[in-house]
């Protein structure tokens, strides 16, 4: 199974030992972080950690990462996870961390759909959710027209610097319509 | 070292589950009443349940109770991923058709006062199969738990098919600062 995959416009791939600049660029970016929520990461020890994280937890089958490169630059402008899969239920998580000023519909939804493609088709999940934070209104606009599901809220998930943190959670089903559409498409909608 | 807690409640007690209680678990787990375990129980399953009852409870990933009235065995309040540093878990209730839901709201009720002072714990939650289910959701309403959310397919019935599971939460009134 081929885990790197191609886009348009983006290398979406799995992280090297290169890319530990990148991984501290993106997630020393209080806007990347922000809402997940998390703390900036303030020295690039913090990366290498994270990085070491990513390789067990992918080994673990626990989750698996992919840096987005642009192809025309070069620059790492995200971090995309599939998390918490329950392969009894057929279900995992999606998590992105993106620089704010990439984060728009068109580089959001042809990242997602490669991401989504290789869920549903090679690892044959039936059930992706994305957990947003009501305060993260310019992913939760994303995920609706994206064709992610809003379902309802969960309570105090998580504190962080002493709040508690509730979830809006969404899905996409692999029946779904929205994702039937984007499979003959072949991408999903882009604003 | 008793690592379950007997509770009392207005007109009977939450205690540890113990090998005598087998029988009882076997009628319990005969149907698939909350999401956690979907399985109905064996003689084997039952009697390592009650070994895992004080697994569980030692290392707080969870933990289980009889629910005792008149001395019989009449259901069992069980929390599941028990989350000590999230003061959060997921909770099932399993009752036999004798236990009256007054009873059934006073046994929860204890549990969770019990959890909240002993471990702090504030957020309650159950989930429940959107059919067959009203007489539990009913009671966990009057205990003073709301639907939170409804997971579309969340849970794998068969090779193809999934079910719905409808959220319910109760959040204690305490701040993360008053806490501390």
């Amino acid at each position: 199974m081929n885990w790197n995959l191609d886009t348009d416009h983006y290398e979406v791939r799995f992280a090297h030992e290169e890319d530990i600049p990148n991984i501290y660029a993106l997630l020393s970016t209080k806007g990347v972080v922000k809402h997940h929520p998390k703390s900036p990461m303030v020295v690039e020890a913090q990366a290498m950690d994270e990085a070491r994280r990513m390789v067990m937890q992918f080994e673990a089958k626990e989750a698996a990462f992919w840096l987005v490169e642009e192809k025309m630059t070069g620059k790492v402008i995200a971090r995309i996870r599939l998390q918490k899969f329950n392969w009894i239920n057929a279900s995992g998580q999606l998590v992105l961390d993106i620089f704010p000023e990439h984060k728009d519909s068109a580089k959001v939804a042809e990242i997602l759909y490669a991401v989504l493609t290789l869920a549903y088709e090679d690892l044959s999940l039936h059930r992706v959710e994305w957990h947003l934070q009501e305060s993260d209104s310019g992913s939760i606009e994303l995920a609706s027209l994206m064709g992610f599901q809003h379902e309802g809220q969960l309570n105090s998930v998580l504190e962080f610097e002493g709040q508690w943190i509730d979830y809006q959670v969404y899905s996409m089903l692999n029946n779904d319509e929205n994702w039937q559409r984007a499979i003959k498409e072949q991408g999903l909608p882009k604003g | 070292m008793k690592f379950v807690a007997n509770v009392d409640f207005n007109g009977g007690q939450l205690r540890p589950l113990d090998k005598s209680d087998v029988d009882s678990i076997i009628k319990l787990y005969q149907k698939q009443t909350l999401a956690g375990q979907s399985e109905s129980a064996s003689r084997e399953h039952a009697e390592r349940m009650v070994e895992l009852s004080v697994q569980m409870a030692a290392t707080q990933r969870g933990l289980m109770w009889a629910i005792e009235v008149d001395g019989a065995m009449m259901g069992m309040l069980s929390l599941y991923d028990w989350q000590p540093t999230s003061l959060k878990t997921l909770m099932r209730l399993d009752v036999l058709p004798g236990l009256s839901q007054q009873l059934q709201v006073d046994a929860l009720r204890s549990g969770i006062d019990y959890l909240a002072q002993k471990y702090h714990l504030r957020n309650f939650s159950f989930q429940c199969l959107p059919e067959g289910e009203g007489a539990i959701v009913d009671v966990i309403k009057l205990a003073g738990f709301e639907q939170q959310a409804r997971l579309r397919d969340f849970r794998r019935i068969s090779q193809t098919e999934y079910s719905d599971i409808l959220v319910f939460n109760l959040i204690l009134a305490q701040s993360a600062e008053g806490e501390k």
